[in-house]
């Protein structure tokens, strides 16, 4: 077995002992159902709306807000326009004066984490939370919130579970496919406590993290994952409230998609290098022992299949092309042999096949875990196009990196 | 807290994963081999059966010995298989060398009753008898291969038998003493002609082949590698 193939297997152990980690906390400790109880207490809450350009999504945003059953006193919604140039501010200016619940605010540009600072500074809530402005929460996800916090008095900040808002084209069901694998690998990784990130879309935080550990802070334009990093290094607990959904937008084309996961990959790699002193460090129980280590692994494990898979197929081409030239033997389609004998019956096969399964399992549960529904068209989007595009934003992050540069949001 | 329980019994489980799907590549590889033995097998008894009709119908009856021709498909078909299997378990396999042994045999004892009918029964056939290494030591030898594969699926009565020039078999190496090849591989004797020495493409190789051109043409190919 040459070193290349060695990797190969070394990378399907790695993530095959990954898939069954997750596997195991599943039967450990199963999520439980959606109830229609109703929480004993309802806090105030400040949900933050930082904007910045939003005109063709901010309207649906503000009213998914509006729409949610929490009593209207006890809610306020900031909307903090970062300076946008379009029509963001009129429509936003519009929805606030006709909704008392909702407030706006006009800022220069500085940034997301400036935007949400600006509403954490002015806010007296017990809870604060955060909605992008491409993103709309179900009518009942606040109350679920409350009701998750409710049931985990030590949890300081929640994620709830994200979905993809009406996905159409063949990269849109691709991210939904993604998402639904993603709603089962943060409530495995919730069940470990090592929850790596509190993404935009309706995170929430109780009002003492800020006074605990500060605001938010610049860091390589992934702030959410960053405060994150910091709340575990103060042991401030992050859960994943299951119930509690959020539909977002995704990118429609593929240069958007991998601006966006260049910005979320390179912004791990940098945070992960500010927070080094984690990794294998067993003070930061499972974040430090497992979501670390693995997330960089998965990261360096992605690239090198990626370069080897590339390097595998670029060579069997030269080589067939070379061996035409130099033989004259016309070239052929490939035979299919459906005699069992010529069958890749390969450890190889079998392991890659297993690894497939328990990836489509994970799937299925987030799915059921989301009462979701993933097609089969989504599902083969996801396995046709998922490994050909994820190594270019892996590869890419790894050269911003390298070159310390800061990766866009645009 | 680092629940390590959690992380050994993944770690279990994982490695239980890799050593059955081992175990089962390693069973399903021993039943290929077992096949490809029982082929050679049933060729073996098929060419002892061959010679004694040979023996028996001495040169009395052609007709009845060209309808019964000797066992090119099915030898055919066992170099597919063992090709393959060489791919896939390594030319270094105890198994695969074993069968390479045996599929040798097969083929001298084939090429020389292919003679024996020739000269009782008047007729010309063509062969090629194509020695290669996979040693490392003869990079041109899998394009050679290709290139009498293309020819033997284009011209399905062209009898071609591959030997591994470096097996230890004293009735190959007695063969290539006989036919005199040195180890500048790849080699080609062509109907029992003077070695031919060095990679010959598709049109290089038509014309070494003498009346390759009156030999029926297949229309059908498909790829297998000549080894």
């Amino acid at each position: 077995m040459d070193i290349g193939a060695l990797g190969v297997y070394v990378c399907l152990f790695l993530a095959l002992y990954f898939e069954v980690f997750l596997l195991i906390s599943f039967f450990e400790k199963k999520p439980h159902k959606k109830t229609s109880a109703r929480p004993a207490r309802y806090p105030t809450v400040t949900i933050a709306v930082p904007a910045f350009n939003e005109e063709h999504t901010i309207l649906a945003t503000l009213e998914s807000l509006t729409a949610l059953e929490y009593p209207e006193n006890k809610l306020e919604i900031m909307v903090v326009d970062d300076g946008s140039t379009d029509g963001t501010r009129k429509i936003a200016e519009q929805f606030a004066a006709s909704h008392p619940q909702v407030s706006y605010y006009y800022k220069e540009n500085g940034g997301k984490y400036t935007a949400l600072n600006f509403a954490i500074e002015r806010s007296q809530a017990e809870l604060i939370g955060c909605l992008d402005a491409d993103s709309f929460a179900s009518p009942d996800a606040l109350v679920e919130v409350v009701k998750a916090f409710e049931h985990n008095p030590d949890a300081m900040a929640l994620m709830p579970i994200m979905k993809v808002h009406h996905p159409k084209s063949i990269l849109e069901l691709m991210q939904s496919v993604e998402y639904t694998f993603g709603v089962f690998y943060r409530k495995m990784i919730d069940n470990v406590g090592a929850l790596h990130v509190l993404p935009g879309p309706f995170s929430f935080y109780r009002r003492a993290v800020f006074s605990k550990i500060g605001l938010f802070r610049h860091a390589h334009n992934t702030e959410d994952m960053e405060i994150a990093f910091r709340m575990h290094k103060h042991g401030l607990k992050i859960i994943n409230a299951h119930t509690a959904y959020v539909y977002t937008t995704v990118p429609k084309s593929v240069r958007k998609l991998l601006v966006q996961r260049v910005r979320w990959s390179q912004g791990f790699l940098q945070n992960s290098i500010d927070y080094a002193y984690m990794y294998f460090n067993p003070r930061f129980g499972n974040f430090g022992m497992l979501t670390l280590p693995f997330g960089l692994l998965a990261f360096f494990l992605g690239v090198y299949t990626a370069v080897y898979s590339l390097y595998t197929v670029s060579s069997s081409i030269i080589t067939t092309a070379s061996d035409f030239w130099a033989t004259g033997v016309p070239l052929t389609m490939p035979s299919f042999r459906i005699q069992w004998f010529y069958m890749d019956t390969s450890m190889l096969s079998f392991i890659i096949l297993i690894s497939l399964g328990f990836m489509l399992v994970s799937i299925m549960l987030g799915q059921r875990m989301a009462q979701n529904r993933i097609t089969i068209k989504a599902l083969i989007s996801y396995f046709a196009l998922f490994g050909l595009i994820a190594p270019l934003w892996l590869l890419r992050a790894s050269w911003g990196t390298i070159r310390a540069r800061e990766a866009t949001w645009r | 807290m680092t629940d390590w329980k959690k992380y050994l019994l993944a770690f279990a489980i994982t490695a239980a994963i890799f050593g059955t799907a081992f175990y089962i590549a390693a069973k399903l590889d021993a039943v290929r081999v077992a096949d490809i033995r029982a082929t050679q097998d049933a060729i073996s008894i098929d060419l002892l059966s061959s010679e004694t009709q040979f023996e028996l119908l001495g040169n009395t009856d052609c007709e009845t010995l060209s309808e019964h021709p000797v066992l090119t498909d099915e030898l055919n078909s066992l170099a597919e298989q063992l090709s393959y299997a060489e791919s896939k378990l390594g030319s270094d396999n105890n198994d695969v060398i074993s069968l390479k042994k045996q599929y040798s045999l097969l083929e001298i004892k084939d090429y020389l009753l292919m003679q024996q009918v020739s000269q009782k029964c008047g007729t010309k056939p063509i062969s090629v008898l194509y020695f290669y290494s996979n040693s490392g030591d003869c990079p041109d030898c899998g394009r050679a291969g290709d290139v009498l594969t293309y020819l033997r699926e284009n011209y399905p009565d062209l009898r071609v038998y591959s030997f591994d020039y470096n097996l230890d078999l004293s009735a190959l190496q007695t063969l290539i003493a006989l036919r005199k090849v040195d180890d500048n591989l790849p080699a080609f004797v062509i109907n029992n002609g003077a070695p031919v020495y060095g990679f010959k493409n598709v049109d290089d190789m038509q014309a070494l082949i003498p009346g390759l051109d009156t030999l029926a043409t297949s229309t059908a190919a498909t790829s297998t590698k000549e080894k």
